[in-house]
């Protein structure tokens, strides 16, 4: 039984209705991480599970998750795409072991169950027994059929080569899911060009899944965590920007435009900006804008709670939150290009993409912070962040100054937790 | 016609009517068949989950494998239901003098 001290208290906490300041325990608590599984992973909102570029061809597939549940996206017989669970309707093994492969069928290891690529059984051995000496020994009872004991199969939306997947098969479409503000963004990405993959990087971070989704709701931290951003000029507290977010401000946008210019006269509040500091090699900053932007040269969407959509310049990914526990999740970024894309810019993209996943230039610090704030909770867990900056509510604005989409997005956290 | 293919397999009378029994027939693993007192030979071995056939059940003409259910036409060898992608090879028979003779061109 648990006791209420000053230090453990017996349930989260909040100072107010607001959300300006969330209790440590918030990211603490493992009872309260099996809620968030259910209510944000296991119902009611869209989980990215990949790009369909990933398996162009009938039987290619992907071990991935939603939340902490292993599934696998295949390209099925019919050239759809499904997505089942990977646990064996027999005895319950994650039978499927490889990231990426093709199979022509599900078979379980174990007992060799065998299921189509949409996940209905076909088979399992001895159902009629085996005959010796002229008996038949064994046996599935004789009422047992195959069109019960399919694999667990998820509801499926895809749009623009994306491909998300829901246990809850009473989900609102994909479309309402963002709203339209986000959807547009998203559309933006996701033109219907097809996607060409470039690669993976996957890192596993010590820290609660959310902070994640709170880093890049933070427009405020890259000009002061990223100091190699600052160093070069690529990040500047002037940049035109403006922060949007769905109708229940769960999913958001941080929108940017770079100035034309690195002169340090236009750089403001930024004090370690050096403009006799040069690259090595300038190639890494060879950006070159491209037609769809349509404007911004950056835009960073949370899509809560699983993925982040990221466009900077000329480097494209998604980023997958896969918890594990209340202290920790693996991150799995990919990055892709566009089938029309010349080599030179496959290769422009690759160079950029130097900036991202565990040993990028400016993510590694992303996941140095996120760990050593989970540790600050840890230690301290009748206490509270202060997410203040720009005020105590939440609300679109056309600045990075703020922390507004950090406190929209635990509005929503608290309105879904019931907390 | 030349008999130097048609290989003697067994006693017409050691295989069960409705049943199936395998053998070795010239170096390969046989299912034999019988089905209204007519005897049918395919290969042995499931072309899917490389099961033997002669464990499987007989339902009039189709032979079902015990692994994973699949079904073959033992007349003449056809997948007839998933998850089998692949045709079975089947052998030509003809009884003389109460010898079953499968033809074993290769």
């Amino acid at each position: 039984m648990s006791t209420s001290t000053g230090t453990f208290p017996v349930k989260v906490h909040w100072e107010s209705e607001g959300t300006s300041r969330i209790p440590f325990m918030a990211y603490t608590d493992p009872d309260q991480h099996k809620k968030e599984l259910e209510r944000f992973f296991y119902t009611k909102h869209w989980n990215y599970v990949g790009l369909e570029a990933e398996i162009p061809n009938t039987g290619d597939f992907k071990r991935t998750v939603v939340g902490e549940r292993s599934v696998i996206m295949v390209r099925d017989a019919d050239g759809g795409v499904s997505v089942v669970e990977n646990v064996c309707a027999h005895r319950g093994m994650q039978f499927c072991r490889e990231r990426h492969g093709n199979k022509k069928e599900f078979v379980c290891p174990y007992h060799q169950w065998s299921y189509t690529l949409k996940g209905d059984l076909q088979g399992v051995p001895f159902r009629r027994g085996v005959k010796q000496d002229g008996k038949i020994n064994g046996g599935m009872p004789s009422d047992f059929q195959t069109a019960d004991n399919g694999l667990n199969k998820l509801k499926v939306a895809t749009r623009g080569g994306v491909v998300f997947a829901s246990f809850d098969h009473e989900i609102e479409s994909f479309e309402d899911f963002l709203g339209p503000v986000i959807l547009g963004y998203f559309d933006r990405l996701f033109d219907g060009r097809k996607l060409k993959i470039l690669g993976y990087n996957r890192q596993r971070i010590p820290g609660n899944w959310k902070l994640m989704q709170e880093n890049i709701k933070d427009p405020y931290h890259p000009g002061l965590l990223h100091t190699w951003f600052v160093t070069f000029g690529l990040w500047r507290a002037d940049n035109k920007s403006e922060l949007k977010m769905d109708a229940r401000h769960r999913h958001a946008a941080m929108i940017s435009t770079r100035g034309q210019s690195g002169k340090a006269d236009q750089v403001t509040q930024v004090s370690s900006f050096k403009e006799s500091m040069e690259l090595n090699d300038p190639r890494f900053l060879d950006i070159v804008p491209e037609p769809w932007w349509g404007g911004p040269t950056a835009v960073m969407m949370t899509l809560f709670p699983s993925v982040i959509l990221q466009q900077q310049v000329n480097s494209v990914s998604t980023r997958h939150i896969q918890p594990d526990g209340h202290g920790s999740f693996d991150f799995v970024w990919t990055h892709f290009g566009f089938e029309d894309d010349a080599e030179e810019m496959t290769q422009r993209r690759l160079r950029q993409a130097n900036l991202f996943g565990p040993a990028g230039f400016v993510s590694a610090d992303d996941g140095e912070v996120i760990e050593f704030s989970q540790q600050g909770f840890e230690q301290k867990p009748y206490h509270r962040t202060l997410a203040e900056l720009g005020g105590r509510t939440a609300e679109d604005t056309d600045h990075m100054v703020t922390e507004t989409l950090i406190r929209g997005m635990y509005q929503y956290w608290r309105e879904v937790m019931e907390a | 016609m030349s008999n130097s293919n048609w290989i003697d397999a067994t006693e017409e009378d050691s295989v069960p009517e409705d049943d199936v029994i395998g053998l070795q027939v010239g170096g390969r693993d046989i299912a034999l068949y019988k089905v209204e007192g007519s005897i049918f030979a395919t290969d042995n071995t499931c072309t899917h989950g490389h099961a033997r056939l002669c464990d499987g059940f007989l339902d009039g003409y189709e032979i079902e494998c015990p692994l994973h259910q699949g079904k073959f036409d033992v007349r003449n060898g056809r997948g007839t239901c998933a998850p089998v992608t692949e045709d079975v090879r089947s052998y030509p028979v003809r009884i003389e003098d109460g010898r079953v003779f499968v033809q074993m061109s290769d």
